[in-house]
């Protein structure tokens, strides 16, 4: 792409109509719980948009955040929406490494201050000065104050970027912390999930690239349209934990019924998250659909809330004594879940901190 | 399903129809379009199965090749349409009722058309060229 083309610019010498990207921001609107209405103005900002520039750390991490987002089953036009974005530093994906690496990030944020998105995937470890996870011999915490100094607003992808995720179990033994326990002065948005959900990372881009600003956050800087309701109220299986239908073992009848997975330990009742939604795997399936409860990957400190396969309630697939306990966090889910009907249909200003 | 069931999605359905009759008679008053996202509400298969059915099917169907297939449906209801965008992989992205004359997508945009001008000018300036030189 020619670096001064606007996105309009760059779809027509490409052979895509303006039907193309018209359809695009009708998804995205979608997606992103926007009104119908707005696709069209969004498709227009989107077609005036310039390249935006995003410079990509990775700290005390898997590689599982970037592996998911690359993997992602993206129609063309979303790919163009990434090529969209100038990804000036990545350093599992960029072609330089070392001294000439180290040169492409100072160039990069010179040449973008203050308007470069900075995206953060990995726990910070903060013991010991931060021995623990070094990069050409800096610790992540003085890569992590340095660059957002100088960003727009900073994205947090995957649990461990977001809450500290799961090196921050106990006995956490590297100090490890989550971005907003470091950066208090800049707009933060979390995209947790261990992986998290490609297409609310997809979301938050485009609505900062067409909108300027970044999308509405709950109370854990999370983008409310994908993170407003549980994993339990969107799910499928619902009906069935309110007829008080529940798999007993992952191979009874009531498992092969497609009963609710409650009492095997799923954690969905407490899980906000879009995976009941969008699903994995080009909209295939999510782990409850292939008979798996949710683990809560997405909540802060989910490796600590005990075993994936003890309940909510606290048995561990014991039968119905369980069930007056379920009943009683069906309620209160349910009030949650009116309440967070009630956010998604009034949405929270964001806080002044979050508008870059 | 259950009764139960059944019964909270034919009130959900009602509630919707309700809705699209509002909105279609905005669009006679004003001229008013609108549209409902039909995946950003709590509907299940059995639902959007059921509405669909309760719309009925007008007389134009609209298949666009843009990015993915898209079909782009009149109800029995004419203003009403039924919508569905799918991506390159098959899979729906939205689902929408649109209360319009005609679906926006569906015309041509200025600036895509004055890109096929260039490119239709062309094409007459070869042909010009070729009948020139069979002369």
């Amino acid at each position: 792409m020619v670096e001064s083309e606007t996105l309009g610019e760059t779809l027509q010498r490409r052979g895509f109509s303006r039907r193309s990207l018209l359809k695009f921001a009708i998804a995205m609107t979608s997606s992103l719980a926007l009104p119908p209405s707005v696709a069209p103005l969004m498709a227009a900002n989107l077609a005036r948009a310039r390249r935006r520039s995003v410079i990509w750390l990775s700290f005390q991490e898997c590689t599982g955040c970037l592996e998911t987002l690359l993997r992602s089953s993206s129609p063309t036009i979303d790919a163009l929406i990434f090529d969209f974005i100038s990804l000036d530093y990545q350093e599992a994906l960029m072609a330089a490494a070392g001294t000439a690496a180290e040169r492409t990030l100072r160039e990069a944020v010179a040449a973008n201050k203050g308007e470069y998105l900075l995206a953060i995937d990995g726990s910070i470890p903060t013991k010991d000065g931060g021995v623990y996870s070094l990069t050409g011999g800096r610790s992540n915490h003085d890569m992590l104050m340095e660059f957002a100094a100088d960003a727009k607003a900073v994205l947090a992808i995957g649990t461990c970027a977001a809450y500290g995720g799961i090196p921050k179990a106990f006995p956490n033994p590297t100090g490890a912390v989550g971005v907003e326990d470091l950066v208090t002065d800049k707009p933060i948005v979390n995209i947790p999930g261990c992986p998290p959900v490609p297409e609310v990372l997809s979301g938050v881009l485009v609505h900062f690239i067409s909108f300027g600003k970044l999308p509405d956050l709950d109370d854990r800087k999370r983008p409310l349209a994908y993170f407003g309701t549980t994993i339990h109220d969107q799910c499928y299986r619902r009906p069935f934990y309110d007829q008080g239908k529940f798999a007993k073992s992952f191979d009874d009848e009531g498992a092969r019924q497609g009963w609710c997975l409650f009492e095997l330990g799923c954690k969905g009742p407490i899980t906000h998250n879009a995976c009941a939604s969008l699903k994995w795997n080009g909209g295939t399936s999510f782990p409850i659909e292939s008979g798996h409860g949710c683990i809560g990957c997405s909540e802060p400190d989910f490796w600590d809330k005990g075993s994936f396969y003890t309940s909510l309630a606290g048995g561990s697939a014991t039968g119905w004594r369980n069930a007056g306990l379920a009943a009683a966090v069906g309620i209160a889910s349910g009030a949650a879940a009116a309440l967070s009907s009630k956010l998604r249909a009034e949405p929270a200003k964001p806080r002044p901190e979050n508008k870059p | 399903m259950t009764d139960l069931a059944s019964l909270a999605d034919d009130g959900l359905v009602d509630a919707l129809l309700m809705e699209v009759a509002a909105m279609l008679g905005r669009l006679v008053d004003k001229g008013e379009t609108a549209s409902i996202d039909l995946r950003g509400l709590p509907l299940s298969f059995s639902c959007i199965a059921n509405l669909e059915q309760r719309l009925g099917r007008g007389e134009i169907l609209v298949q666009l090749d843009a990015a993915g297939r898209s079909e782009l449906r009149e109800t029995a209801f004419p203003g009403v349409w039924w919508t569905q965008h799918c991506d390159e992989a098959g899979r729906v992205i939205a689902m929408l009722i649109e209360v319009n004359t005609i679906p926006d997508i569906l015309r041509a945009d200025p600036i895509d058309m004055a890109a096929s001008l260039r490119r239709l000018a062309g094409v007459t300036h070869h042909a010009a060229f070729r009948q020139a030189s069979h002369a």
